[in-house]
This record gives C-alpha cells, structure tokens and sequence, in this order.
C-alpha cells in the first residue's frame, strides 16, 4: 500500500506542475496590467514599473514561470498585490479557515447522507422515501449560496440565535494558532468557551455547503442499496432467515457504499474551491473568497498559489477516497494487476 | 431486544439535533454572556463603537492604501498637516499655519507642539519629511497627488517643514490632505533590511500592514484580512475627546446584501456601505431606529465618448448623442441623485453651475445630427457602448440609451465587459469603444482634480479618460489653472474650462451626480455628516472623512429595543 500510496503521490507531482503551467499562462494572458490594476490608473509610472520588475512582469513568460516555480520549491509563492504580503502568510491564515468548514460540512453531510440513504433504501416507495426524494430533489437543486442566505435570513434575522459574521465573537479570546482550525487549537489549549463559540460560526457556513452532496449522496447510497438489495446472495441470505437487519449491516452496506464514497470525495474536494459565496455571506475569511478575489484583481501570485494548493487537495483527496474503496471491496488491488 | 433500523436512526438524528441545541442553548458559555447576548440582539454592546462595512480589507499604509476604506482607516489612524472642512474649506490640523514664497515654489509649515504619536514620541518636523519621502519613493497610494510636484522637502527646525515644488500648484495646500504623518523612529524600528529601498529597507511596509505609526486619534488594535479593521481610540490625542465619542470602530469587510441586512437588523453593525441595492437600502430603513444618509460625495457617472473613433469622432454627433439620452429615468434608478451639469460635480469647489445642462430633446438631436458627416450615413456607423458587467445597473442605462437613440435612428450595439477587461480596452484608442459608462470621482477637493484626471492627455490610456481626447488647448488650459496660486482666479479659469468643453467639444455625456446612500443606526448614533445631509448642507466630497469618528457621539442607551 505504502508503494501504491507513494506511485500515486509521484504521479500527483506532475499533476500539479501541469496545473501550475496552464495557469500560469491563462493568468497571464487575460486581458489586464496587475501592476497597473494594482496601483490605480493615477499612479506614476515608475512605481508600476517598479512592480512589474519585482513581479518579473517585464520577462518573458518562460522566464517568469522559471522564477515563480524556483520561489514554489522553497516554499514562496510570490506576493499578493492585493494584500500586499507574501501569498504564502495568506494561505497559511486562509486555508485553515476553509478547511475547517469542508470538515465540518463533511461531516454533516456524511452523517445525514448515510442516515437518509439507508432510511430512503429501507422503507423504498412509501411516504418515508417519498418525502426525502422531494427533499433531495429541492436540496440538490437549490445552490448552497441560496440555502446561506436563506439559513442567514432564518437563524440571523427573522430568529437571531446563531452568529452570522466570520469565525468567532469579537469578545472572545481567539486561541493560539497551532493548526489554524480554531475547534481543534481552543480543544487543544483547553479554551471551551472559544471552541463552543467557533462551533456556533461554523454551523450555518458548513451546513449551507453540506445540503448539495448531503442529498445527491443520499440519493446515491438508496439507489445502490436497492440495486444490491436484488441481488441473489441475498435473497440466498434471506432464505437462510438471517435478519434484515444483519444483511443490511454485514452484506449490503459495504458494496453500497463504493459509488458514494468516489462521490463523497469529490463532493469533498469541491466544497473548498467552491464555498466562496457562501464564504462571502458569511464573511468566512477563507481561501476560496481569497482566490476569487485574486481573479478579480488579477493577483497573479495569488491566482497560482491557489490553483495549485487546489489541486493538490483533489490528488490527496482521490487517492484516500482509492483506499477506502479498496478497503471496502476486496476485488480492488491497489496498484495491482 | 430488537429495535427497528427506522427508530435507531430517528433516535441518532434526534441526538445530534439535541447536541445541536445544547450548543445553541448556552453551552460553554461561562465567559461568553456577553457574545451571547449580543447575539440574542438588542442590548446595548459593551463598548461604544461604531461598526462600518467596507469593501475589501482596508491597507493601513498611508503609502499605499487608497481605496474607500483604507481612506477612511487612514483618515482616523493618522493626522496629516490640514483638515477639510464640510464646506469645502480646510483648516489648520497639524500645520498651525503656513507661508508660500513669493515665487510661489516654496510653502512653509509651522507644526504645532506637543503631538503625540500613539507611542508617546513627539511629532516633528523630520517625521513631516520622513513621511513625504516614504510616500515618493513607494510611489503608491495617494502618491500621484505629489509624484509631479514635490521637488524637495526639508525640515527647517523641529517645527518647521518646507515643501519645494516642481512648479507652481494651486491646490497644494488642498492635497496636503492626503500626506498622512508617519512616526520615523517607529518605522525605521521596524524596517525589513531586505527591502528594495536600499538603506530604508522596505521602509516598513511589512510591518504596516496590521501596524499603525500615527498620530491620528485611534489606534490599530487588530487587522484581519478579509475580516476586518479593529482601532480603538487613543486616550492622548492632542485634540481631545468628548465624553459621548466612539471608543473604538471597526471596518468590516463585506457588503453581501444579506449579511449587511441582518447585522443592522441585530444592532451589530451601525452604518452599512454604500454599495447595497435600493431594495435592500429601502428595507433597512423600515428596521425601527434605522435610517438613510443620503449625501454627495463627488461621484459621477459618465458615458465617456471616444472622440477619435467614427461616428463619435464628430462633435455635433455627440451633441446628438447627449440630446438622445433619458437623464430623467436614469435618475430615476439612483435615488436622491441629480442630472450632472458638464464635467465638475456640483458640489466640488470650483464647479460652475452656470454651465449649459443638456436635457432629452429629439427635435434638437435631430439638428445636430444633421448638420453631423454623419447624417447620410448613421446605419453604417453603429455606435458600440460598453457598460461594465460588475455594475448591474450600467445594463438599464445602456438599454434605455439604445432605446432612445433609435427614435433618432442612431443604432447602438451594447457590449459588456468585466473591470478588468475594461481597463484593458481603454488603453488603447482603436480597442475602446464608443461609449463607456463609467463612475468617476475626484482626487482632491477641487474643479482642477475632476478637469484634469478626466480631460488632460496624460490620463488617456487609463480608465479615467475613455474620450481620447488629447487636446493641446484643453491641457494648456488646465495646466494654467492648476499652477493659479489665487484661489478666485484659478477658480474663474476652471469655469472657463468647463464651459469650453461642455460647449464646444462635448466629449462626454455627463448623466449624473450619484447620492451615496447609507442605512445607520439614526436612534443611538449622532453621525455629523448625516446631521449636515438631513438639512440639505454640503458634506466633504474627500473620500474617508465623512467617517471621522472623533466628531461622532454613540448612545447606547437610546438603543431601540
């Protein structure tokens, strides 16, 4: 496994060095000065010139990429010209901040996708089904940035019970930084008030994100279990008058589970690239609103920086989703033939 | 015994909703009444402050941050050597007064004693001319204002600064405003030495990112990005405080419609952005305790005409064109706001409100185009104007413009492009179109900032000229005004100027001078500007210093229940 692991890794270097390169370019070539964009139409010219040289802007781009991929490898990605700081104290300060809410938002939508599936699956065509199939219907459909403002609206505004604004209360101590993730470092430092406080934040953000994947896996996991459920081994099971719910548990739920957990982890790689709205709404200081503003701003450094750490997460997320399927299905050789 | 799978699950959802409400309900909240019942909403906040939205986190820089809330932060952390008044005049800050040589290149500030940094150093001369060389040197922010003038600056005692000028500037004194004076000895504490200015390092600008050097009357306790700005007030401020002043304001950083609603509809935020929509603007003023400061900030829209490129390369064309346009119901979609008359804002210093106002009159756009090469030709010369995708609104003015100018048999093709597409289109004449609708302000508080940064050559190329128009008279003109060290004749020659380019040229169609319009909380915060705009008095066009927080009281008594 480790050698699986490993291959999988190395082939996810030349991944991110071609993700690097395509954006680079793209970045580059869209229309707009960033120096000139960053400095304003008024600025006098030396100090844009000034920037386009420490940017290398006035290279080529081969060049360019040359000192941007030489400045990744020992860890620098530039400055931000949006921030004004290296793009590397941004994504330190804002990947945490996202990565939190996908956990979160991870978690929810896994616990109640199972809980609906299996609900869906057990009682199939009856009014239980029925209603979470309207609801799955409503909740796929519906964009997580609606279901942000709608939660916002109920839980903020018509009944104001839940904090609306960023990752923790004003007046409460933030605890000190360890991995970033305010509920692990405040449990860490033994800080209950901050992670109870942190835990409300989070509550809103992370369920608007979840309610998309949480119903397209519920509808997902019902379906495999009721395709499974018609198999032969186990109505063979069920003719030995082994009870249905030791069937369910021992000979259904793992096959089940090998399309939802591929889905799961895309579901889980996606929500970091695409919470920004609901990281806007909710004023969420992450990094996928930091990449959408870089784009808008044409923050080059920040633009790549963000691409890429982007697709390294796809790559790890996928090779651990590979595990757990080969976990679950014995027929699956990891890196065999 | 056996349970049904269906109870083991309801019961597994129930406790994680109870595990939920727990957490909702007070858990761990020992020392967290306080967030709590700020959360409950409506009780009075533990400190009194003043929370503002803003859009993008503000720079803290004095050399480099510069947009609405950077000015704004700046305009509070730092004092600089005059202060605008509302009216329009400024007045004495750190400067007690000042002498302009007899050549008219030399002004001599006296610095008054006894200020303070937030540090507790005294401010003097050499931080006057340590501020102004940063800000040159750097050459960002609000540096253009001075790129072009400022020759030298020296520090003739440790209360007397001069500044040496290029050539003669009438609005120097004006501009001042935005030399914000930074604590030498502190920077210099904190200067990366691997920084690209040589012996200054990087002249602190790592370190002034969440850091302040100044000598304003708040202070920088926490800078968050994308989060927002916390100062608190600075207890030594030489100018003092009154009992009921803000002791602290934030600067948070989101204007998303919903967000903004709830927190004013929570008492947690006290006055919104002006970016919110009419809608979400007119909902918040029917929250008890809420509302509306509507003032002029100098803002204008524009529909710029590129007067290098066929048919609007022709002046009667033009003409036609701002005969065409429906100011009336354009106005109509930007409340409180007023039909623009020529170039200047009205409210600017200088602007002439003798100038002819174009007004929607067929008959006449008819004369023009005829007397236009145009006029046999108007199908083969469609018009293209560009809007700008990031302002929904700018579509309704170019589809009502389209409308109008077909009943004069002009066609118009509209086209949208994003900001950054469009500061790129508009760098070069055969790339930019016909017309461009855009919002422009003015850099400093006077006719000659608008007249210059929208009409002189040297800003084509930029967003802030789209007309190309590349007049040598006109640049003579402006140059003349601007080096007029009497105010009333540099004024009369800003007049003429106007007069110049709305009669004869009319490379623009100035559509209207915008309200910027603000939700606060009116019931428990006495905001000055909003006092001054409730009976119709003029509050400062200078961006950031309608939000000078020292003149604000806060009553968190008089908190709406």
């Amino acid at each position: 496994m480790l050698l699986y692991i490993s291959k999988r890794l190395f082939q996810g270097v030349f991944v991110v060095v071609g993700i690097s390169i395509l954006i680079f370019i793209i970045s580059r070539v869209v229309p707009g000065d960033p120096a000139r964009m960053a400095l304003g139409p008024r600025a006098p010219q030396y100090a844009v010139d000034e920037l386009r040289r420490e940017m290398h802007l006035d290279k080529p781009l081969p060049v360019q990429y040359c000192y941007w991929f030489s400045g990744v490898i020992r860890g620098d990605f530039g400055k931000s010209i949006n921030t004004k700081r290296p793009v590397m104290a941004d994504v330190k300060e804002f990947l945490p901040a996202t990565i939190e809410l996908a956990l979160f938002s991870g978690f929810l939508f896994i616990f109640f996708s199972i809980i609906l599936g299996l609900l869906a699956a057990r009682y199939r065509d009856t009014w239980v089904d029925g209603i979470i199939r309207a609801l799955s219907y409503t909740g796929i459909a519906v964009p997580a940035f609606v279901v942000a403002v709608i939660l916002m609206l109920l839980f903020g505004y018509v009944w104001p019970i839940i904090p609306v604004l960023g990752r923790l209360s004003s007046d409460i101590t933030a605890p000190p930084v360890i991995t970033g993730l305010i509920t692990v470092d405040s449990l860490a430092t033994g800080n209950f008030t901050a992670f109870f406080d942190a835990l409300k934040h989070l509550l809103l953000p992370s369920l608007a994100l979840a309610v998309g994947p949480l119903f397209q896996e519920a509808r997902i996991l019902r379906s495999s279990l009721t395709d499974n459920m018609g198999k032969e081994y186990i109505s063979v099971a069920t003719g030995y008058g082994i009870s249905g719910s030791v069937i369910m548990r021992k000979y259904l739920l793992k096959p089940s589970f090998i399309p939802v957990v591929s889905v799961m982890g895309l579901d889980f790689a996606s929500l970091m690239g695409n919470a920004f709205l609901v990281e806007r709404i909710f004023n969420w200081p992450g990094i996928s609103r930091y990449g959408i503003n870089a784009m808008l701003n044409k923050d080059l450094n920040a633009i790549s920086a963000v691409i890429v750490i982007f697709g390294a997460i796809f790559i790890v997320v996928n090779i651990i989703v590979d595990l757990i399927v080969a976990s679950l299905d014995p027929r699956i050789r990891l890196g065999g033939k | 015994m056996r349970k049904n799978p269906l109870v083991r699950l309801t019961v597994l959802m129930l406790v994680f909703v109870l595990a939920v409400s727990l957490l909702l309900s007070g858990c761990g909240q020992k020392g967290n009444q306080n967030s709590s019942n700020q959360n409950q909403q409506n009780t009075a906040p533990k400190e009194k402050i003043i929370r503002v939205t803003v859009s993008g986190t503000p720079n803290l820089d004095p050399g480099v941050g510069q947009d609405y809330g950077s000015s704004t932060a700046l305009a509070n952390i730092y004092d600089s050597l005059v202060f605008p008044q509302n009216d329009g005049t400024l007045k004495p800050l750190l400067a007690e007064k000042w002498d302009v040589g007899s050549d008219n290149l030399t002004y001599t500030f006296y610095l008054r004693k006894g200020v303070k940094f937030h540090n507790g150093d005294e401010l003097t001369a050499d931080d006057v001319v340590f501020s102004m060389k940063r800000l040159l040197a750097i050459g960002e922010g609000f540096a253009y204002l001075f790129a072009d003038v400022v020759k030298d600056v020296t520090a003739v005692d440790q209360y007397t600064v001069k500044f040496t000028l290029n050539k003669p500037f009438g609005p120097f004194v004006e501009t001042l405003v935005r030399l914000y004076i930074l604590n030498k000895d502190q920077v210099m504490q904190n200067i990366n030495k691997n920084g690209q200015y040589g012996e200054m390092g990087d002249y602190g600008r790592e370190w002034l990112i969440t850091h302040d050097a100044g000598s304003g009357p708040y202070m920088v306790k926490e800078l968050k990005q994308q989060g927002y700005l916390y100062a608190v007030r600075f207890d030594d401020y030489w100018g003092g405080w009154d009992n009921d002043a803000p002791d602290a304001f934030k600067l948070i950083d989101t204007t998303e419609g919903a967000t903004v609603r709830t927190l004013m509809n929570n008492r947690e935020l006290e006055i919104t952005d002006q970016w919110q929509t009419t809608e979400n603007i007119n909902a918040m003023s029917k929250i008890p305790g809420v509302s509306i400061c509507s003032n002029f900030s100098g803002t204008m829209l524009n529909i710029m005409l590129n007067t290098k490129k066929a048919p609007t390369d022709d002046v009667n064309f033009r003409k036609a064109l701002s005969c065409v346009f429906d100011y009336d119901s354009i106005i109509k979609l930007f409340p409180d706001s007023i039909q623009a008359k020529g170039p200047v804002p009205h409210d600017l210093p200088g602007f002439d409100p003798e100038v002819y106002q174009y007004k929607q009159d067929f008959e006449k756009a008819k004369e023009y185009l005829q007397k236009s090469k145009y006029a046999d030709s108007l199908d083969q010369y469609p018009v293209d104007l560009l809007w700008v995708s990031d302002v929904p609104d700018e579509e309704k003015i170019a589809l009502s413009f389209q409308a109008a100018a077909q009943q004069v048999g002009i066609k118009i093709n509209i086209v949208k492009a994003p900001w950054i597409s469009v500061v790129d289109m508009l760098s070069k004449i055969e790339s930019t179109p016909n017309g461009t609708i855009i919002f422009v302000s003015p850099h400093y508080n006077e006719a000659g900032s608008m007249l210059e940064s929208r009409y002189h050559s040297k800003s084509t190329g930029t967003w802030e000229q789209a007309e190309w128009l590349q007049n040598k008279e006109i640049d003579a003109m402006i140059e003349d005004a601007l080096s007029t060290i009497d105010k009333k004749q540099r004024f009369e020659k800003y007049k003429k100027i106007q007069n110049v380019i709305v009669n004869d040229i009319t490379p623009t169609i100035w559509v209207l001078d915008q309200a910027e319009r603000r939700a606060y909380q009116s019931d428990y915060v006495y905001w000055p500007g909003a006092e001054l705009a409730k009976q119709g008095k003029p509050i400062t066009t200078i961006m950031g210093y309608n939000f000078y927080f020292h003149d604000f009281k806060i009553y968190p008594e008089k908190m709406k229940k």
